[in-house]
């Protein structure tokens, strides 16, 4: 219980600074969003009116208060490119998409990746395992987006399997979408796949070596039983923190993917507002990307007192 | 006793390497008959531990069986298919362990592992199973053995843990029980009640045993027959009064030899150092920001002195603080409280890992210069005629300068680090454990070296041992360390003919073959909230203990105020 | 029996990073055709002997595009390496020897950034800063450094207790004497194993972020930007995309394989 306690209380604090850090990173930024918003031929005066009326001439930890406000009610101001359209509401169509993106892509690098880490370890030293060593040294050295046009030549181009560019949000059509989607999910999960079997192999490789797993063979158990039932959840340990990064990675990765396929996620979404300047937009994904990563990483360490019980009887 | 339980024939054992298949097991024949003790005693690189895996059937992938059988009742376990093998691991052969904290699997109850022998070979309900893991878990001396069932071995002390690992071992009667070195890693008073258990184990059951040790000491008390091993082949084996007494192999005599004795008593008047008041302190910090920082009081009240020229032993099991007082003498250690007055420049420290305690990145010649390089020896050339020199002096060629670390073997490693102590002319030298990572045969080497330079240097040692019976042949006065105090300090024939304070008593016990004694002693291992408490920090083991003892910490008592050499006791039952 | 013993890994490896480097420092003084020369008459030819990589929707020699395309990324790789080894090894070797606050406070501002994936920072940085080269080499130069130093900071720490250190120290060794000339030769291997993933790592990152148009800008060559070209054109001229993609595999797999190499030196 103290473990819990003392998780959630780091985890809020965290959150607290995240948004600080957030807010005042985007207010230095040189450049009157008033005078932005209004064109260079604006009247002094009218810019003046609207710096009132947006609060800008508050100060700083008064206007860190009003935009957390805000933030917590999911209302993060207006969008400088897209006049006059709240930022809540671009944000929200795009995260589902995104959101889909992710958990299909983790799906696939869970369900691939683990039988191949623990099949890889099993066959030390056999075809299988160098096959499946190479084949991961090379796949992880392609980046996500380059898998994605090649993706895209072979299945969208060449056999048709998908029209590029015609993306499908999922309000329209679940299923077209979906189906759409496992391209990109592809793309960003092969790279992340050949991570996961690297780290898995290694985590069952050295638990495999350890006394514990000596003592078990003397008692009579039979390889497939250590395996499955003294190893693994040894070796799952250390996985399962690194499941974390994995999710972290995948929301890079879709970031990127996104605007291979031009879906209309998260992370084409931000790219444009950088490249356009429009600071608000930034600013709420970057918080949503970083809170989601926080939480994450917050579910990972309390899975991580279920898995051991050296942390959880401290 | 009768019949062979288990008979080894010709077992020969290869590595295949880049010239040819290296033998480790050349050749070994050897039985244990039904309840029988019998013992392997060997040093590393004996084929010792290859030996009995095999027999165990524990398979090493890289490791090639030659020729020979091992008949265990009659069948041959090396022509047995893994099926069949399994079948009787765990059941009628089963195996101990030198590790019990890496051999146990950290996140499985200890309920769990020791019941699953009993999950495989038999088809026992749940309830019997959880009423025999109860049982035995209390034969083999537990306590509370139903709350036991679901701990961890993270929660568990190195002696518990050997008693599981134990309890785990003969939960399905096995006719043959294997410990391989399984008081290595314990505590000397642990280690006892161990042998203690498996004295009983064997009675009760009349469980054969082949107990593998590296130690003569340990064998002598359990075993029957002895059987010596050297480089993978058997040199000697008898029954184990035969061999330790009338050894016929040039390898046996040697390893039997004396512990070289310090013959000659060069002690002068004057002190090296001296000790008042000395209160020691560690502070450890939590993890985290909101960490606490908590000071241990690690040593307490240590007064002694060592005259110069002398050769003072200090003795004591883990965690009394052995190692915290030397560092605080060569000023590792800064923490603490009282007078500490070493009137010798430069105290030096030689440790016991000879693994690392040499820089593995450097060539030897480096680290010798090293020291002289930090205290401003410039000219290059002095420098290594220094080395040479040093080199020399330690037994080892000069050629030795351009080697790495790694290309030495332990005894060699332990030889420079005992130079790179002495290149500084340094009088005084605190000897943490030097030798007790050494192989037997290489530890009387480094203790004459130890002995020779003491002698033509007139040097004074402090010398830290967990190994009493070295302490006895090296020493001219001995310490004896408990949770961070003195307790007591005498010559050594003194000390260890006539022990005084009850935890000497028990230390001494401990290594004597006196079965009586043993049985006297029902011993509960040390825990540190002991020393905390008020009261002496002995009083929860202790036989002679009285009220006074949990209330008031006894004083120092001298029992010999006429005599030369003081003999300090710090004993409520010596008070007048 | 002999058995093979070479390190394939780093052997192949070392073989591919030195024709990655040769071709980008060749690059960079020379080309088979000058990577600008746009060609009318080779719009989206294909390769050919003359031009082994095809050309581009202007007819530039697609090979001759990426040698020079090579050195930037090199470079900003390489930059970044640089700055996260120099100052991580200080932040490292300060926080891993003395602890203290200080050593509490970066590891956790470490911890905290380690769990962000760099290229989402990386984008935050530059959405501060602009986008451009040299704030690429800042940005991704900054963020390598907390990887690094937490590398080096565990390897002092896993040999600050060992003997040979205490015996350092009991002899008078002065404590910087201690981490540069006694424990930090021992770390070379971990180091150099970081540094190589650190450097694919900002591979990655720059031919991301320059593909997003948010790296290197043009008219400064880039693989990135080669490929958000290229993928215009991806159904009549695949070539464009596949040889600066190819490109990139290469250089990642090079360094990757030198590092899986170096790993057999680390064993404990």
């Amino acid at each position: 219980m103290k473990y819990m306690l003392k998780k959630i209380t780091t985890l809020i604090i965290t959150l607290l600074l995240v948004s600080v850090v957030t807010f005042v990173a985007f207010s230095v930024i040189p450049g009157d969003p008033a005078l932005a918003k209004l064109g260079t031929y604006a009247t002094p005066e009218r810019v003046e009116a609207l710096r009132e009326e947006m609060g800008l001439n508050k100060s700083l930890p008064e206007r860190y208060i009003d935009w957390l406000q805000g933030a917590v009610h999911g209302d993060f101001g207006e969008s400088y490119q897209y006049a006059g359209v709240p930022v809540s509401e671009l944000i929200n169509q795009r995260l589902q998409v995104t959101a889909i993106l992710a958990v299909m892509s983790f799906i696939i690098i869970l369900v691939i990746a683990i039988p191949m880490g623990i099949v890889s370890a099993r066959k030390e030293g056999t075809w299988i395992d160098v096959f499946i060593n190479l084949f991961t040294q090379v796949t992880m050295a392609i980046p996500a987006f380059f898998l994605g046009m090649v993706l895209t030549y072979f299945f969208g181009l060449t056999l048709k399997f998908f029209q590029p560019g015609k993306f499908v949000m999922p309000q329209e059509n679940l299923g077209a979408c979906i189906r759409y989607l496992i391209f990109p999910a592809v793309a960003i999960a092969i790279p992340k796949i050949a991570m996961v079997v690297k780290f898995l192999r290694n985590s069952v490789l050295s638990e495999v070596k350890k006394d514990y797993v000596r003592t078990a063979y003397s008692k009579g158990n039979r390889t497939k039983k250590v395996l499955y039932i003294h190893v693994f959840q040894n070796a799952l340990i250390p996985v399962i923190t690194f499941i974390a990064m994995v999710a972290a990675e995948i929301l890079a990765g879709s970031i990127v993917v996104e605007q291979v396929f031009s879906v209309t996620g998260m992370g084409r979404l931000l790219v444009t507002a950088i490249s356009n300047r429009d600071y608000p937009i930034v600013q709420a994904v970057v918080l949503y990307i970083t809170v989601i990563v926080i939480v994450i990483n917050f579910i990972v360490d309390i899975l991580y007192q279920f898995v051991d019980p050296r942390v959880r009887t401290e | 006793m009768g019949e062979k339980l288990l008979e080894v024939k010709n077992l020969t054992i290869g590595f295949p390497g880049e010239t040819g298949m290296r033998t480790v097991v050349d050749d070994v024949s050897f039985t244990v008959g039904y309840g029988e003790i019998v013992g392997i005693v060997g040093e590393s690189g004996s084929g010792k531990s290859m030996t009995v895996q095999t027999i165990m059937g524990l398979k090493n992938r890289d490791a090639h069986i030659l020729s020979g059988e091992i008949l265990f009742n009659g069948k041959d376990l090396l022509k047995m298919s893994d099926e069949e093998l399994s079948k009787i691991q765990g059941n009628d052969m089963s195996m101990v362990f030198q590790e019990p904290m890496t051999s146990l699997n950290p996140v499985k109850k200890i309920g769990w592992q020791v019941a699953e022998s009993l999950k495989i070979h038999t088809s026992m309900p749940d309830e019997e199973i959880h009423g025999r893991v109860v049982e035995i878990l209390a034969n083999v001396g537990l306590p509370k053995p139903e709350e036991l069932c679901q701990k961890y071995p993270h929660q568990l002390s190195g002696g518990m843990r050997q008693r599981v690992m134990i309890a785990m071992a003969m939960i399905c009667w096995p006719k043959l029980l294997i410990a391989d070195e399984p008081t290595t890693a314990l505590d000397v008073t642990v280690q006892a009640q161990i042998l203690q258990l498996l004295r009983k184990i064997h009675m009760e059951a009349n469980t054969s045993i082949l107990f593998i040790s590296h130690d003569l000491n340990v064998v002598k008390e359990i075993c029957q027959k002895v059987i010596v091993m050297y480089q993978g082949k058997i040199v000697e084996t008898g029954y184990t009064e035969e061999v330790l007494y009338h050894p016929k192999h040039d390898y046996t005599k040697h390893l039997i030899a004396a512990i070289p004795r310090n013959m000659e008593d060069i002690r002068e008047d004057d002190l090296v150092m001296q000790a008042k008041d000395l209160n020691v302190y560690y502070s450890v910090k939590e993890r985290g920001i909101f960490g606490k920082k908590e000071n241990k009081h690690v040593l307490q009240n240590v007064d002694f002195y060592i005259r110069r020229g002398e050769i003072l032993g200090l003795v004591g099991e883990s965690g009394c603080g052995k190692s915290t007082l030397a560092k605080c003498i060569v000023g590792l250690n800064k923490n603490y409280t009282g007078t500490l007055d070493i009137r010798e420049e430069h105290p030096q420290l030689v440790f016991q890992d000879p693994y690392s305690s040499l820089n593995p990145m450097k060539k030897i010649g480096w680290i010798l210069e090293e020291p002289l390089k930090v205290h401003g020896i410039k000219d290059k050339v002095k420098r290594k005629e220094l080395v040479s020199q040093m080199l020399t002096q330690v037994g080892l060629d000069p050629s030795y300068a351009d080697r790495y670390p790694n290309e030495l073997s332990g005894g060699q490693r332990q030889r420079i680090s005992i130079g790179g102590a002495l290149i500084l002319n340094s009088k005084f030298i605190v000897a943490d454990e030097p030798v007790s990572a050494l192989d037997v045969t290489v530890q009387s080497q480094v203790l004459n070296l130890l002995l020779d330079l003491h002698r033509t240097h007139q040097l004074t040692y402090l010398f830290i041992s967990h190994d009493l019976n070295i302490v006895r042949h090296f020493c001219n006065r001995v310490i004896v360390m408990y949770l961070g105090e003195i307790v007591e300090e005498a010559e050594v024939e003194e000390i260890y003919e006539d022990p005084k304070h009850p935890y000497t008593q028990l230390l001494f016990h401990s290594i004597l073959t006196d079965e009586r004694k043993l049985q006297k002693i029902t011993d509960v291992e040390q825990s540190r909230e002991d020393a905390a408490a008020e009261g002496c920090p002995f009083y929860h083991r202790c036989m002679s203990r009285s009220d006074m003892c949990r209330e008031k910490r006894p004083e120092r008592i001298n029992l010999n105020p006429e005599g030369s050499v003081p003999h300090w006791v710090k004993c409520f039952k010596y008070q007048s | 029996m002999k058995r093979k013993k070479w390190n394939y890994n780093l052997t192949i490896g070392l073989i591919l990073t030195t024709i990655v480097v040769l071709m980008a420092v060749v690059g960079h003084f020379w080309t088979p055709y000058g990577p600008t020369d746009m060609n009318s008459m080779l719009k989206n030819a294909a390769p050919s002997l003359a031009h082994p990589f095809g050309n581009d929707n202007f007819g530039r020699d697609i090979l001759s595009r990426i040698m020079n395309g090579m050195g930037t990324t090199c470079f900003v790789a390489l930059c970044t390496v640089g700055i996260g080894v120099v100052f991580g090894t200080i932040i490292g070797a300060i926080t891993g020897f003395f602890g203290g606050w200080l050593d509490e406070i970066v590891m956790r501002l470490n911890d905290a950034l380690s769990a962000f994936p760099s290229v989402l920072l990386a984008l935050i940085f530059i959405s501060l800063l602009g986008p451009g080269r040299n704030n690429i080499i800042f940005a991704l130069g900054i963020l390598f450094i907390p990887s690094f130093a937490r590398i080096v900071r565990s390897e002092i720490i896993r040999y600050k207790e060992l003997e040979f250190v205490k015996s350092a120290q009991v002899m008078g060794a002065g404590k910087l004497r201690i981490i540069f000339v006694h424990i930090l030769p021992n770390a070379l291997v971990s180091m150099l194993t970081s540094a190589t993933v650190g450097f694919n790592n900002a591979v990655l990152a720059e031919a991301s972020m320059s593909y997003l148009g948010l790296g290197v800008q043009p008219p400064e060559p880039s693989l990135g930007l080669m490929l958000s070209d290229a993928q215009a054109f991806l159904q009549i001229a695949p070539w464009y995309a596949i040889f600066p993609g190819l490109t990139i595999v290469i250089i990642i797999l090079g360094f990757s394989m030198i590092s899986e190499g170096l790993r057999v030196y680390q064993a404990r």
